[in-house]
């Protein structure tokens, strides 16, 4: 025990130190933070705010366009009214290129009146913009358009402008759980998802860095003075357990700084919505999950680099570390669309799949206790399977120099005591 | 009792035999080489005394019982390559390694202080390894070894990528060492360095023991048929009946005689034909009985 408590301190004390761990530690939140900020930003700030011209003989429906684009939801335009003359297009031609932000335009809607009579004929509408690039303007006057036509249809049938208004409010559904808890599944869907990459991310980076670390040790020989005081299991033990905890370590100031930042109300503030928070289970499920997985993928990647003399060799070998990880992308959108489907709840059973898919599970809606306590004795199983044939091929791999091994004498290895 | 003996050991590896029944003892507070041209098997022989690999069959036994791994702490191991980290402060890595060895990080530390500087490499102690030239690594790496005063010192190929001033301390050191009472074991294929630094060899050519036994011993095998010649003039003494070979490097001769002549009959014949200012009859080297050994095993 002593010697993996020596192991693990170094593996800890050294990956810590370095400029590459402080940096991702601080930078990763830094930037995720930045970009979820700054999003909020631009989209406050992405309201239209154009300078243009409705050129229209028909007032009402002018002026009631005049209204919505000036004081709309998603519009903070200025609109000048022009009633056509024949030098109207001139001249508003010529004010297209104004440099002066006064009198300048930047675009103009001639609205032509329908030609029949019939009630339902609708005008006809050009919009002529300074620059063809400027979508959000087209756009939100299309957006606008559409609500004073149908306002104004409304109106025509006879209904008052109030149910015109309230007719036209967005409907808000809300999600109520079982149990009358009056959860936001919305939120526990982001949160699982950003748990989900967070996992995913944590695991591969740092199971390479245990392969990494034990290819170092091959490349230095140092295993070689190692070996001649411990034992082969006791360093991949210290290995796994100290690079763990440098992972750890990353995760805890990355939930802490999510924790601090959607907790604050500037953040509620910016973001314009209700905050995003982590519910405790789904950090303790997150912790479990993320040791077992942690521990499992970086005894496959172990072995991996026992068997490899490169980072090279390792390249080719990182898909059998992959390839478990695409497997559970690839079924995510199921557990997504049904968390309780028979399909959804075999796959979060197997080992290498449980601690991303169960722990994504348990963020949407809790699976039955026996599946979570199920999940957790196979984990430790294949872990405990994978270690011994790991800490095999470890100690003879080690030694093995030169040319790469193939499956054949993999599998002698592991007969070797 | 003695401290490592080996009994009919065999390692093969899955193409080639690496060690083929050796067996051999070291006596305790003795300097044992073993020595070999490359690829002859010591390395392979020296990672089964410390349990890095096993034998396929034969026993190893240190201090007396069979090969255990609660007495690897009495043992100090120098590998061939150097093995330290890159990246780590010099101390640190001693401390590690000494703790690792069973020693608290104190003892290791001020113990790590006074080999350093004895090693002449004080001014090393706070860089990381890599900054450090390879003399430098290799005397870390021999530090490292003896931090936890083992009793018994396995050293592979200590000499290598040290320059003559630095070999002379290390040698110096493991005499001392010796002196104490430890017992040191070390690998090299540079036979003409250790001759007058062992008490017993053992020579191993292509996995097989082809010679071992106390150095005086292995040497009294051998008639002391070797003469030296310095000269000026004539060198058609050379072609005397009593010398079976002859290399003449510009007035300096290597001869060896034939078995049972007189080097004084030689000296006669060169003294009357050319001016000789240095004649020595000697035994012959380490190199010269290996070759002399293994070419007879090749021939027969």
């Amino acid at each position: 025990m002593h010697n993996i408590w020596l192991i693990a301190k170094r593996e800890y004390l050294e990956r810590i130190r370095t400029k590459a761990f402080i940096i991702a530690t601080i930078l990763i939140p830094t930037l995720m933070g930045g970009g979820i900020f700054g999003t909020a930003y631009i989209a406050g700030k992405s309201k239209a705010s154009s300078h243009i011209a409705i050129v229209s003989s028909q007032q009402p429906i002018a002026s009631d366009l005049q209204n919505e684009l000036e004081h709309g939801k998603d519009s903070l335009m200025v609109v000048d009214i022009i009633q056509p003359t024949p030098e109207t297009r001139s001249e508003l031609d010529a004010r297209l290129h104004e440099k002066s932000r006064e009198k300048g335009i930047d675009g103009y809607l001639w609205i032509t009146p329908a030609a029949s009579s019939d009630p339902n004929a609708r005008p006809t509408f050009d919009y002529t913009p300074r620059s063809s690039a400027d979508i959000v303007t087209s756009s939100t006057i299309t957006d606008s358009l559409r609500t004073v036509l149908l306002r104004e249809q409304l109106a025509n049938r006879g209904i008052t402008a109030t149910s015109v208004d309230s007719l036209m409010e967005p409907v808000v559904v809300n999600t109520i759980e079982a149990g009358g808890q009056h959860g936001s599944s919305r939120n526990s869907f982001y949160v699982a998802y950003v748990l989900f990459f967070l996992m995913y991310m944590v695991v591969l980076l740092y199971g390479m860095n245990v392969a990494r670390s034990i290819i170092e040790e091959k490349t230095s020989r140092i295993f070689e003075v190692l070996l001649s005081t411990i034992r082969p299991e006791e360093m991949l033990a210290g290995k796994i357990i100290g690079v763990g905890s440098v992972g750890l370590t990353q995760v805890a100031v990355w939930m802490i700084a999510a924790f601090l930042a959607t907790a604050s109300p500037l953040a509620a503030h910016l973001a314009n919505t209700s905050s995003i928070s982590i519910s405790a289970t789904q950090v303790i499920f997150f912790i479990i999950y993320f040791v077992l997985g942690f521990v499992l993928y970086s005894s496959v990647a172990a072995a991996l680099g026992a068997m490899t003399n490169s980072e090279q060799e390792l390249q080719q070998l990182n898909m059998f570390l992959m390839m478990p990880l695409f497997f559970c992308m690839l079924m995510l959108p199921l557990v997504i669309s049904n968390p309780n489907s028979p399909l959804a709840r075999i796959t979060s059973l197997i080992p290498f799949c449980t601690p991303l898919l169960m722990n994504f599970r348990v963020s949407l809606s809790m699976p039955q206790p026996w599946e979570i306590a199920l999940s957790i004795a196979l984990m430790i199983a294949t872990i405990f399977a994978v270690l011994w044939v790991a800490s095999r091929i470890y100690r003879v791999g080690i030694l093995m120099y030169g040319k790469k091994p193939n499956l054949p004498e993999i599998l002698r290895w592991l007969k070797y005591s | 009792m003695p401290i490592v003996e080996l009994q009919h050991v065999r390692k093969a590896y899955d193409t080639k035999i690496a060690v083929a029944d050796l067996s051999f003892r070291i006596e305790p507070g003795s300097m044992f080489g073993l020595l070999g041209p490359n690829g002859s098997g010591k390395t392979s022989s020296i990672r089964m005394m410390i349990g890095i690999t096993v034998p396929d069959s034969g026993t190893v036994n240190l201090f007396g019982k069979p090969f255990s791994r609660a007495a690897l702490n009495r043992v100090g191991y120098l590998p061939e390559e150097r093995g330290l980290y890159k990246k780590m402060k010099v101390m640190d890595q001693l401390i590690f390694l000494g703790q690792l060895h069973g020693l608290d990080a104190t003892t290791a530390s001020k113990r790590a202080h006074i080999w350093c500087e004895r090693m002449e490499i004080t001014e090393a102690v706070l860089k990381k390894t890599e900054e450090l030239s390879k003399g430098m690594q290799q005397k870390i790496q021999f530090i490292a070894a003896l931090l936890h005063e083992p009793e018994l010192i396995i050293m592979d190929e200590p000499f290598s990528g040290l320059d003559p001033v630095n070999a002379v301390l290390l040698m110096d050191t493991l005499v001392d060492l010796r002196n104490q009472g430890r017992t040191i074991l070390f690998s090299t294929h540079r036979m003409d360095q250790v001759e007058k630094l062992c008490d017993n060899i053992c020579l191993i050519h292509n996995s097989h023991l082809v010679l071992s036994g106390s150095m005086r011993e292995v040497k009294s095998r051998y008639p002391a048929n070797r003469v030296a010649i310095n000269f000026e003039g004539d060198a058609s003494f050379l072609n005397h009946p009593s010398i079976e070979s002859a290399k003449n490097y510009s007035g300096r001769a290597e001869i060896k005689l034939r078995d049972g002549a007189d080097p004084q009959a030689l000296l006669a014949d060169a003294v009357a034909k050319a001016r000789i200012t240095r004649f020595e009859v000697m035994e012959p080297t380490l190199e010269d009985i290996f070759i002399e050994v293994v070419g007879s095993k090749v021939d027969a």
